[in-house]
């Protein structure tokens, strides 16, 4: 009898050859933006110099599985790709000829309060819920009070009206109803 | 102690034999790799975000992450450095003074011992499963079906897919040559449980191998090989890679013949850490990623 676990490791093995073998004969050399060169300055940001044992994400966090099935389908020529499930979190690609454009998100923000906090302050709204621009890639909004969902450029013609297009592609009226 | 991701990102080196390696396999995957170091560079490149303040909460999130045992991402981060860690011996100790110029395999036989077949099918049987295990510890299993999966699997590309790439060039074609496919599969078919315990980084790893129907986790390794042969076939012929090719592109950097490549395989083995390298490299990129979409 196969344990759960290793089912689910037999089928990444067997998932691998298939997909691998797709990508290795597209894989032309993707024209990502060059990342930026080292900075000679000092650092902007503070980080710690030890590891801190943290509890990241809530108990009561939903699993990332739980979101799959709010996600909008392909379309509009994108394809969908699932590519993070962690508790708490799940997210998707939109591809366009195999490159990146975009990311949707679901959080819950059980695990992070301070994301929910910045919509006390929202003055837009997206499907009826409070919207905000994180940045100068995202917009995100919360449904039920509680889930975080973002659309997130990446492509640089993925406008912030193609984001609040694709948020309204959410099965939102289903994610506000869970527990 | 474990040492903070942020550090283990600043940590990475722009040059040195990993770094040369790496970069000798443009040929085989153009363009894949960049050798992305620093996390606050990583930070800006994986969000496109320049503002302090923005950064700084994902860098927060995103190591709060990382922290959190429970989330996976510290069990890939050890696998990614144990499978690394087994055959480097020589280190850089003895490479420290061959910094601008060319390393003469020659001169360095008596320092370097190849492997035989079977350890070297093992090693490199055992990097794969590490590859498959560590995805699903840093990206769960994503998607409802097996579709959506095999989707994601598909988005492989920049550091993972250079990884791979290494697995196949450094792992397999120059210490088994052209045949290692079928090499490797011989030799693992008649390995035993005692052979596998008897080797150094499964005795590290094992409690991550999963079990595979009756064979165990022999039987999980083997089937993980199987199932991946056909990619690396695939990569391998698509690519018309031989041995000499990647001799040739690794020819900036080493001195050597191709009647010594048992030795160039012990000399790579020995002196990069191309796995934990790249994989430093993807833990970050995901971790991030994850972080400025939650933030």
């Amino acid at each position: 009898m196969l344990r759960p676990s290793a089912l689910r490791a037999a089928i990444v093995a067997c998932c691998l050859s298939v997909t691998l073998t797709l990508t290795s004969c597209a894989q032309a050399p993707a024209p990502t933006a060059a990342p930026p060169a080292p900075t000679e300055t000092s650092p902007t940001i503070s980080t710690p110099s030890e590891v801190q044992p943290t509890d990241a994400v809530a108990d009561e966090a939903l699993p990332g599985a739980t979101f799959n099935a709010f996600f909008p389908e392909a379309q509009d020529g994108l394809d969908r790709v699932y590519t993070q499930e962690k508790a708490g979190f799940a997210e998707v690609k939109l591809k366009r000829d195999g490159q990146e454009v975009a990311k949707l998100a679901i959080s819950d923000t059980v695990s992070t309060p301070a994301a929910a906090q910045k919509f006390a302050d929202a003055t837009e709204t997206i499907a009826g819920y409070p919207a905000v621009t994180v940045g100068k890639k995202q917009t995100a909004i919360l449904v039920g009070g509680r889930f975080q969902v973002k659309a997130i450029s990446v492509a640089e013609d993925f406008t912030p009206e193609n984001r609040s297009t694709w948020l309204e592609k959410f099965d939102l009226n289903g994610l506000s109803q869970l527990p | 102690m474990a040492q903070p991701i942020n550090e283990r990102v600043d940590a990475l080196p722009t040059k040195g034999m990993t770094v040369f390696s790496l970069n000798a396999l443009d040929f085989a995957v153009p363009g894949a790799w960049e050798n992305l170091v620093g996390w606050e560079n990583t930070l800006r490149a994986v969000t496109g975000e320049d503002d302090a303040d923005l950064l700084q909460t994902v860098s927060d999130r995103a190591i709060e992450l990382y922290n959190d045992k429970s989330q996976g991402y510290q069990n890939a981060l050890f696998l990614y450095d144990t499978i690394d860690a087994a055959g480097r011996a020589l280190g850089t100790a003895a490479l420290a003074n061959k910094v601008g110029e060319k390393v003469p395999l020659l001169g360095m036989l008596n320092k370097l011992t190849p492997r035989a077949d079977k350890a070297q099918a093992i090693d490199l049987s055992l990097k794969l499963v590490v590859e498959i295990v560590a995805f699903c510890q840093i990206n769960g299993i994503p998607g409802d079906s097996i579709g959506d999966f095999m989707a994601s699997l598909g988005d492989y590309g920049g550091e993972s897919l250079t990884r791979m790439a290494a697995l196949v060039c450094f792992d397999g074609l120059i210490p088994l040559g052209p045949d290692f496919i079928g090499l490797a599969t011989d030799k693992l078919t008649s390995l035993s449980g005692g052979d596998l315990l008897d080797n150094s980084a499964f005795q590290k790893i094992q409690r991550f191998v999963p079990e595979y129907e009756s064979g165990g986790k022999l039987g999980f390794i083997r089937h993980s090989f199987a199932t991946v042969s056909d990619w690396m076939g695939g990569f391998v012929a698509d690519r018309d890679l031989t041995p000499q090719k990647v001799v040739t592109n690794l020819q900036s950097f080493i001195e050597v013949t191709d009647d010594k490549l048992d030795y160039l395989a012990a000399l790579l083995d020995m002196s990069t850490n191309y796995y934990a390298h790249t994989g430093v490299q993807t833990l970050a990129k995901r971790l991030i990623d994850r972080a400025y979409a939650e933030i």
